[in-house]
C-alpha cells in the first residue's frame, strides 16, 4: 500500500495539539481580561476629584447621611451634595486645607472654575434600563448600609457590594436579614444588641434576622421579584 | 401538523350590520385578508426595496467578521467607563433630582386657550397634562399634547434671518430700536385670534404711543363666525346646559370648539360621568350633526345628514323657518323633500327643548348661517345666562382683517409690520388678496414665528418666536378665565423673543428688545407686564399673585355677557349674494388638517405620523370623495384597483403598495394634482381636502416637485402632502365650485394609511345600543342587558382559555381600565399622549406604510351600515338583494392597546421569559431581555404589540435610506429631541418588543409616595417597630394615579384604577366580579368588595378567554323616534371577519 499521508502529515497531529493549548490559554486569558464584568467588581475604588473622608465626616464628627444626601428618601435618586453644601461649613472649617483647593476654585470669581459642578467620579451604578428607587428602599426599613456597606468607615468609598440582579433578588427573596426599624436606617452601628430596645417583652426577638422578620409582618413588606419592578 | 384555524361560527340570522375599515376591506382584496392574516403583511419583516436587497446573506456575515474582528481590538465595552456626577453647583429651589415638579401653564389658541400642567425634570419641561383645576378644563386634544415637542424640534428656527437670509439679533435690534423711537410710524401690528388680556392692554398703549399704529388679526382658518357675532363678541357654549345639539357643520368636539367640551361627553354615558346613577335616557343629550364629509363630531351624532356645503344654507334657513325665528327665510330656496323629511321631526324636538338646546354652526361655515343661527337660538330662548350658549364679549375687538391689512399696506397706509400671528399669510392668506406682493411693499415687515416659513422668508425680518414654555403670558380659556401662560424653561436659543417682550420693547423708553433672562437674573420684562394686568384684575396682593401662578388662572373672571347683535339687515344681504347650489356639480371643501392643522405644525412628527382621524392617512394629505360619486365620475376602479381573476395584485395595495390615483382638479382658475381616496359617508358630489401641507419639497420627493422652498421646512414636513391654499380665494375660503369633473391623470402617488394595520378580526368587537325600542333586541335597558351576549359571547362557555392564568398576588393593587366607546371619539389625543410620555419613536412614512407604526394605542375606526326595514320590520330588498340605509353610515372609533390579559398568549410563546406578569396584573415587558423572536405579536388576538424593526430612537428615521446603513446611519443622539423623553422609561433599541404597560412608571411613582407618607406617620408615632403598616395604609389613595391616555382624554372616556378599591371609577364601571380578584382577597372579603359593573361592559374577544383587564363599555346612541332612519341607528356592532 502506497504512503496515503505525505511525510508533513507526521508532525500535523503535535501542531494541532500546540494550536488548540495556545488557542485555549488564549481564550481563558481573553475571557478573564475582557469579558468578565467589571461592572460588578466589588471594591472599585476610582480617587475623587476632593479625597473627601466619609470616615472623617460620618463616624468621627457624627454628621447624618441625609445632612449631604438630602433626597435619598424622597427621591429615587439620591443626591449627591451640591458645593454650596460643602461650602456651607467649609467657608469656616478648614478653610486652608489644600484638599479643598478645588471647592475654593469655585466659589472664586476670578477663577475659571467658577459656578461650575465638581466632577465626582461615579462609583455605584446599576444598568440604565433597571430603575432602582433610593426611597422605595429607604422608607421601608432599608439602610444605606445594606447596599454601600460600611461607608462611614471608608476613607475613600468603594463599590461594596456587586449590585447585580442576582444580588438585588437575594435580598427581595429574603428581606428580613436586612429590615430594620425606621430609626436605624441611618445608623453604621446597628446590631443584635440595639435589638431590645424595640422588642417590649421577650418574643423570642434576640437578633436583627428575628426582627426583620417581626417587620415584615407588621409592615407587609412583600418585595417584588416581577421584572416591571425594575424594569420600565 | 397543519396550522389550525379558529372557524368562526356564521353570523346569527339577526346580524345584519356590514362593518369595514377600508375599501379593501369592503371590497375584500387579496391585500387586506394578507394584512388581516398576518402579523405583518408579506415581506414587512424583510428587506424590501433595493438597497436593502444588496445587502445580501453573503455580504451581511462578510460584515460580521469584520466586525467581530475588530470588536477584538477594542472591547472597550467591556470595561468600565468612567463615569462622573455633576451636582448642581448652587440648589435651585424646588428641585429635587430625580422627581418631578409640576407647573400649571398653558396653550394659548384661538377657540379658547387649554390650560395644563406640565411636569419638568430637571428644569426641562418633558409632558403636558390638562389642569383639573381649572373651570374650563376640557383633557386636551393631540395638538395641545404635541405642542411640547415643538419646543425641542431640530428644525424648529433658531436664528434672525433678514431677507431670508441668516443675520445677527445685534442688527435686528438696531433696526428695532430705531423703529420703537419712532412714534410717527406707520406701524401696523397682525396678531393671532387668540385672546391675551395683556395683549390687549399693551394695544391701548401701542395705540397712545404710535399715533398711526393700526391693528389687525387673522389666523388661516379664523373662519366667519366672528363676523356675524360682531366685533369683538362671540358665543361659549356650555353643553352640560344642552339636553338638544344640532351641529351645523360644525366639529366642536374636534377641530372647532365652541366651548369646553367634556360636559357634552360627560352627557353620553348614561350612568352619569363617574357612572354611579343606574342607566338612563334621561339625562342623555341627543346630537343632530349636518356635515359634508364625516368629523369627529359627526361621528358621534345620533342623527346625521349628508349634504353639500352650499345646502347649509337652506338647512339652516329651513330650521329657522320652522322655528319662526327673525330672519330672512324667504330669500332662501325651499331644500329638497328629503333633508324637510329629516329637519321637521328636529325642529319639533328642538321646541320641545327651548331654552336647553343649542344650535351651532362651524366657525368656518359662511357668515350668513350664523346670522340664521343666532336668530334660531334667540327665538327658541338658548342664549342667556344659565342658558346653553352666553353672548360675551372678548378682548379681541377693535382688529381688521387681512383683507384691510392687505388693503393698507397696498396704499401705504401701513409701512412697517410686525407679524406675530401663528399663521403663515404668504402661503395660507387667499390666493386672490395676493398678501406676498402687498407684503413687498412694507418698508420693514418683521415676522415672529417658530418656523422659517414662507413669510419667515419674505419678511426682511424674521425673528425667531419663543415657545410658550419659554414665555411669559397670559391668554383666556373657552369661557374667559384668566389664565396664566407660564415659562418652564428660558428660550433654548438665544435670538428667540416672545411677542409681549416685543410689545413691552416697543412701549419702553430706549426701546431696546430684552428677551429671556435680564440682567441679575430677572424675570423677562413680560413677567412685568403680565403681572401688571393681573394687579388691575384682582389687586396686587404678593398670596394673590402666588395662588395665580399655583392654580394657573384667576377664578372670578370669566367674559363679561353681551347683548346678542342680531342683524336681520345684513343677512338678508348675504342671502342676496350666497352661492346657489347645483345639481350635481362637484365642490370642493377646504378641511381644518386633523394632523396639523392649518399647516403650522408641519414640522411636528408626533402630529404628522398620528393618523387622520378619519381617513387614517399619516404624512399627506389626500383627496377624499364618496364611493358612489367616484363610480359616477369612472375612477372608482382607478381608486381601488380590484380583483381580478387574472391579475390578483391590485395596483392600489396596502402597506407599501398602497398609492393614490392622482386627479386633476380646477377651482377658481387654478388647476391642480392630488391622489384621491374613497371617503365614507361623505356627501355626494363633494371632494374634500385638507389644507397645510406641501410648503417645502427636496430633491427626493416622489413627484419631482423640488427643490422648491427647501428652507421653508425641515425633514418633518418636507415632501409632505399638497398645498391647496392657492385654490382658495377670499369668497371661498371654505368651499368652492369645481369646474368641470376630476380627470384622472394615470400617475400614483404613494400613501401611507394605516387603516387596515393590525386589524383584527373576531365577533362584536365594538358593540352599539339605542335608546329606541327595537322589534326584535327590546328596550333600551333589554338592550343594555344584552351587550355582553353580542356576537358569539351567548353561546359559548364561560372563560375556557388554553393559557395558563396568571396568578397575580398583590392584596394592595390590581389595576384595570375600561374605555367607553360611548364617549370616545377617535380624536388621537390619548395616542399623542402615550407617544410623549413613554418614549414612542416616530418612524416616517415609509416605515409606516409598511405596518411599522410604533403607536402603543391603535385607534380603530370603523364604519358600519345597516340594512333598510320596512315598517313590518322585513327587510326592503331590490333584486333579491338587502338594500342598506346609506344615509345612516355610522363612525365608530374604539382605541386599542394592550389589555392586560390574565391569560396571556403573548407570555406562554415567549422563549425568553421577556414578557411575564406582575404580581399587580401587568403584562409587564422586559425589554432588556427581549431577543426579539416576535412570537409574541404573532401570537396576540389584539395585536396590540409592536416591534424595533430599526433604532427609531438613535438614528433618524426622516433622513431617506438612513435607517439601512446600519452603524453607518446619521444618528440623531444628543439633539434637541431627546431632551424631551421620560426618564422614567426605557429608550428601546433595534430588535425589540414593545406594548402598552399601563405607564407602569406611573403607578410604581404612586405606590412609592404611600410608601414614604407611611414612614413619616410611623416615625412620628415614636415606635416604627411596633406600628402597623397594612393594606389601608398602603394602598393608594383612590383614583390618585392616572395613566397618560386617560389623563388626556377630553371626553372622559378612559377610567383607569385599582380593581380591589371598590369605591374607584374604573370598578364601578367595570365591575370587579372576576375569580382572580377572589383568589386574591379571599370569599369573605371579596363578599364586601364585589361590585357588578355596568350592563354595557364588555370584554373584547371575550370568547377566546384571555380574559382583559381591559374593558370596553358599549356605545350608546339617543336617536329621535320621529327622525327618518331611527331604526338604523344604535345597530353598530362591529364583525369583522
Amino acid at each position: 500500500m502506497a504512503n496515503f499521508f505525505p511525510r508533513w502529515t507526521n508532525l500535523l497531529p503535535f501542531k494541532i495539539g500546540i494550536c488548540v493549548i495556545t488557542l485555549g490559554i488564549g481564550v481563558v486569558a481573553g475571557f478573564t481580561y475582557y469579558a468578565t464584568p467589571k461592572t460588578l467588581a466589588v471594591g472599585y475604588q476610582p480617587s475623587q476629584p476632593i479625597p473627601f473622608s466619609h470616615r472623617i465626616h460620618s463616624e468621627q464628627l457624627g454628621i447624618d447621611c441625609r445632612y449631604c444626601h438630602s433626597f435619598v428618601d424622597v427621591s429615587g435618586h439620591s443626591n449627591v451634595p451640591t458645593s454650596n453644601t460643602c461650602w456651607n461649613c467649609h467657608q469656616h472649617v478648614q478653610q486652608e486645607s489644600p484638599k479643598l483647593q478645588p471647592l475654593r476654585d469655585r466659589f472664586n470669581p476670578d477663577h475659571p472654575d467658577f459656578g461650575k459642578p465638581v466632577e465626582w467620579v461615579r462609583i455605584h451604578k446599576v444598568p440604565d434600563y433597571a430603575y432602582f428607587n433610593h426611597a422605595a428602599h429607604v422608607n421601608r426599613g432599608i439602610s444605606c448600609q445594606s447596599c454601600h456597606g460600611r461607608v462611614d468607615q471608608m476613607e475613600v468609598v468603594y463599590q461594596a457590594e456587586n449590585l447585580s440582579m442576582g444580588w438585588c433578588l437575594e435580598c427581595h427573596r429574603a428581606p428580613e436579614k436586612h429590615l430594620r426599624p425606621m430609626e436605624e436606617i441611618f445608623n453604621f452601628e446597628y446590631g443584635d444588641g440595639d435589638v431590645a430596645k424595640y422588642v417590649a417583652n421577650d418574643e423570642g426577638v434576640t437578633t436583627t434576622e428575628d426582627l426583620g422578620l417581626k417587620l415584615k409582618e407588621l409592615w407587609q413588606v412583600q418585595p417584588r421579584e416581577s421584572c416591571a419592578t425594575c424594569h420600565h | 401538523m397543519s396550522k389550525r384555524i379558529w372557524q368562526h361560527p356564521e353570523l346569527p340570522a339577526d346580524e345584519n350590520t356590514v362593518a369595514w375599515r377600508s375599501t379593501g376591506q369592503l371590497e375584500n382584496t387579496a391585500d387586506f385578508r394578507e394584512w388581516l392574516e398576518r402579523e405583518f403583511p408579506r415581506g414587512a419583516a424583510e428587506m424590501a426595496n433595493q438597497e436593502e436587497a444588496e445587502t445580501s446573506r453573503r455580504s451581511f456575515l462578510k460584515l460580521m467578521g469584520a466586525s467581530t474582528a475588530l470588536a477584538g481590538f477594542g472591547m472597550a465595552a467591556c470595561r468600565r467607563p468612567e463615569a462622573h456626577i455633576l451636582p448642581y453647583a448652587q440648589a435651585p429651589e424646588w428641585v429635587i433630582p430625580g422627581k418631578a415638579t409640576y407647573y400649571a401653564s398653558s396653550f394659548p389658541r384661538m377657540g379658547g386657550a387649554t390650560p395644563l400642567v406640565v411636569t419638568s425634570f430637571e428644569g426641562r419641561p418633558t409632558k403636558l397634562a390638562p389642569n383639573t383645576l381649572h373651570p374650563d378644563h376640557a383633557g386636551t386634544d393631540s395638538f395641545a399634547q404635541a405642542s411640547v415637542l415643538d419646543l425641542y424640534s431640530p428644525y424648529r428656527s433658531t436664528r434672525v434671518l433678514r431677507n431670508g437670509q441668516p443675520s445677527s439679533r445685534k442688527d435686528f435690534e438696531v433696526a428695532f430700536t430705531a423703529l420703537a423711537k419712532d412714534t410717527g410710524a406707520k406701524v401696523g401690528f397682525l396678531f393671532g385670534r387668540d385672546d391675551s388680556p395683556t395683549r390687549a392692554r399693551l394695544r391701548k398703549e401701542l395705540a397712545a404711543k404710535f399715533s398711526n399704529a393700526r391693528f389687525y388679526g387673522y389666523e388661516a382658518l379664523e373662519g366667519e363666525a366672528h363676523k356675524a357675532a360682531g366685533d369683538g363678541k362671540g358665543y361659549v357654549a356650555d353643553f352640560a346646559k344642552a339636553d338638544r345639539i344640532v351641529s351645523l357643520d360644525c366639529d366642536f368636539a374636534g377641530l372647532d370648539p365652541v366651548g369646553p367640551v367634556t360636559p357634552f361627553f360627560d352627557r353620553r354615558k348614561p350612568e352619569g360621568k363617574d357612572y354611579d346613577k343606574p342607566a338612563s335616557q334621561d339625562g342623555l343629550n341627543r346630537l343632530y350633526a349636518v356635515e359634508s364629509g364625516f368629523s369627529l363630531t359627526g361621528g358621534m351624532a345620533d342623527h346625521r345628514l349628508r349634504i353639500k356645503p352650499s345646502q347649509l344654507l337652506q338647512v339652516a334657513a329651513h330650521i329657522a323657518r320652522l322655528v319662526g325665528a327673525d330672519a330672512p327665510v324667504g330669500g332662501v330656496e325651499v331644500p329638497a323633500k328629503s333633508l324637510q323629511e329629516w329637519i321637521t321631526p328636529l325642529v319639533d324636538d328642538l321646541k320641545e327643548h327651548a331654552g336647553r338646546s343649542a344650535v351651532v354652526a362651524g366657525s368656518r361655515a359662511p357668515e350668513v348661517v350664523h346670522h340664521f343661527v343666532a336668530a334660531i337660538n334667540a327665538k327658541l330662548g338658548n342664549v342667556g345666562e344659565d342658558k346653553p350658549l352666553r353672548s360675551v364679549l372678548t378682548g379681541n375687538e377693535g382688529l381688521g382683517d387681512i383683507e384691510a391689512l392687505t388693503a393698507d399696506l397696498d396704499s401705504g397706509a401701513v409701512e412697517h409690520l410686525l407679524l406675530f400671528t401663528p399663521s403663515n399669510p404668504v402661503y395660507d392668506a387667499p390666493a386672490d388678496l395676493k398678501f406676498g406682493d402687498a407684503l413687498a411693499k412694507a418698508k420693514t415687515s418683521i415676522h415672529f414665528g417658530p418656523r422659517t416659513d414662507a413669510t419667515a422668508h419674505l419678511s426682511t425680518w424674521h425673528v425667531p418666536a419663543s415657545h410658550y414654555l419659554e414665555s411669559w403670558s397670559d391668554t383666556r380659556s373657552a369661557s374667559g378665565v384668566h389664565t396664566v401662560v407660564q415659562p418652564l424653561i428660558l428660550p433654548l436659543y438665544a435670538d428667540c423673543a416672545s411677542e409681549l417682550e416685543v410689545l413691552a420693547a416697543l412701549l419702553s423708553e430706549a426701546g431696546v428688545l430684552l428677551t429671556g433672562e435680564g440682567e441679575e437674573g430677572a424675570a423677562s420684562p413680560a413677567h412685568a407686564e403680565v403681572r401688571k394686568t393681573f394687579a388691575g384684575l384682582a389687586g396686587d396682593k404678593e398670596e394673590d399673585w402666588k395662588k395665580f401662578l399655583r392654580d394657573g388662572f384667576y377664578a372670578d373672571s370669566k367674559y363679561e355677557a353681551a347683548e346678542p347683535s342680531l342683524d336681520s339687515a345684513k343677512a338678508s344681504e348675504l342671502v342676496a349674494k350666497a352661492p346657489k347650489a347645483v345639481d350635481g356639480g362637484l365642490e370642493v371643501i377646504f378641511a381644518t388638517d386633523g394632523s396639523i392643522y392649518d399647516g403650522r405644525w408641519i414640522d411636528n412628527g408626533w402630529l404628522q405620523e398620528a393618523p387622520d382621524p378619519i381617513s387614517k392617512v399619516s404624512w399627506d394629505n389626500v383627496a377624499l370623495i364618496a364611493p358612489k360619486t367616484a363610480k359616477k365620475l369612472g375612477i372608482y376602479d382607478k381608486i381601488v384597483k380590484l380583483e381580478t381573476p387574472t391579475a390578483a395584485k391590485p395596483e392600489d395595495g396596502e402597506g407599501q403598495h398602497r398609492s393614490g390615483q392622482l386627479v386633476k382638479i380646477k377651482v377658481n382658475g387654478v388647476e391642480m394634482e392630488l391622489p384621491v381616496q374613497i371617503g365614507f359617508g361623505q356627501a355626494e358630489d363633494t371632494v374634500i381636502v385638507s389644507l397645510g401641507y406641501g410648503q417645502g419639497f427636496n430633491a427626493d420627493d416622489e413627484l419631482g416637485r423640488g427643490p422648491l422652498n427647501e428652507s421653508h421646512v425641515g425633514l418633518v414636513g418636507v415632501n409632505s402632502g399638497f398645498n391647496v391654499y392657492p385654490l382658495r380665494t377670499k369668497d371661498t375660503g371654505y368651499f368652492a365650485a369645481v369646474e368641470g369633473t376630476l380627470v384622472a391623470t394615470g400617475t400614483r402617488y404613494s400613501i401611507a394609511a394605516v387603516q387596515e394595520h393590525h386589524s383584527m378580526y373576531g365577533r362584536a368587537l365594538a358593540r352599539e345600543v339605542s335608546t329606541l325600542e327595537d322589534k326584535k333586541k327590546g328596550d333600551f335597558e333589554q338592550q343594555l342587558a344584552s351587550v355582553k351576549k353580542h356576537g358569539m359571547d351567548s353561546h359559548i362557555p364561560p372563560n375556557i382559555s388554553l393559557y395558563k392564568p396568571a396568578n397575580p398576588t398583590d392584596p394592595l393593587h390590581q389595576w384595570g381600565m375600561s374605555i367607553d366607546l360611548s364617549s370616545c371619539m377617535g380624536c388621537n389625543a390619548c395616542l399623542v399622549a402615550c407617544q410623549a410620555e413613554n418614549n414612542i419613536p416616530i418612524v416616517g412614512k415609509e416605515q409606516l406604510a409598511m405596518g411599522r407604526e410604533m403607536h402603543w394605542i391603535r385607534m380603530d375606526r370603523y364604519f358600519a351600515v345597516q340594512p333598510l326595514k320596512d315598517d313590518e320590520g322585513n327587510y326592503v330588498k331590490e333584486d333579491g338583494e338587502k338594500v342598506y340605509d346609506e344615509e345612516n353610515i355610522e363612525l365608530i372609533p374604539q382605541p386599542v392597546a394592550c389589555v392586560q390579559c390574565e391569560s396571556a398568549p403573548c407570555e406562554t410563546v415567549c422563549p425568553v421569559n421577556a414578557t411575564v406578569h406582575t404580581e399587580d396584573g401587568l403584562n409587564a415587558m422586559a425589554y432588556n431581555r427581549c431577543i426579539g423572536t416576535r412570537y409574541c405579536a404573532n401570537n396576540c388576538p389584539y395585536k396590540a404589540r409592536r416591534f424595533n424593526f430599526f433604532d427609531y430612537n438613535k438614528r433618524n428615521p426622516l433622513v431617506p435610506h438612513n435607517l439601512y446603513r446600519g452603524p453607518l446611519g446619521e444618528k440623531q443622539v444628543g439633539t434637541a429631541p431627546h431632551l424631551q423623553r421620560n426618564p422614567n422609561v426605557s429608550v428601546r433599541m433595534r430588535g425589540v418588543m414593545e406594548k402598552c404597560t399601563y405607564c407602569v412608571q406611573r403607578l410604581k411613582d404612586s405606590q412609592i409616595r404611600q410608601k414614604r407618607r407611611q414612614k413619616q406617620e410611623s416615625l412620628a408615632s415614636g415606635d416604627s417597630a411596633s406600628t402597623k403598616i397594612g393594606t389601608p395604609e398602603l394602598r393608594i389613595p383612590v383614583d390618585s394615579v392616572k395613566v397618560a391616555c386617560q389623563e388626556a382624554c377630553p371626553a372622559d372616556a378612559i377610567a383607569f384604577g385599582n380593581l380591589l378599591d371598590p369605591d374607584s371609577r374604573m370598578t364601578r364601571a367595570k365591575g370587579n366580579d372576576m375569580k382572580s380578584i377572589r383568589d386574591i382577597v379571599g370569599e369573605d372579603e371579596f363578599e364586601k368588595i364585589k361590585v357588578k359593573g355596568l350592563d354595557r361592559n364588555y370584554d373584547l374577544l371575550n370568547y377566546i378567554g384571555t380574559r382583559p383587564r381591559t374593558s370596553y363599555l358599549a356605545r350608546v346612541k339617543n336617536p329621535n323616534k320621529a327622525m327618518p332612519g331611527a331604526q338604523s341607528i344604535g345597530k353598530a356592532t362591529i364583525h369583522m371577519h
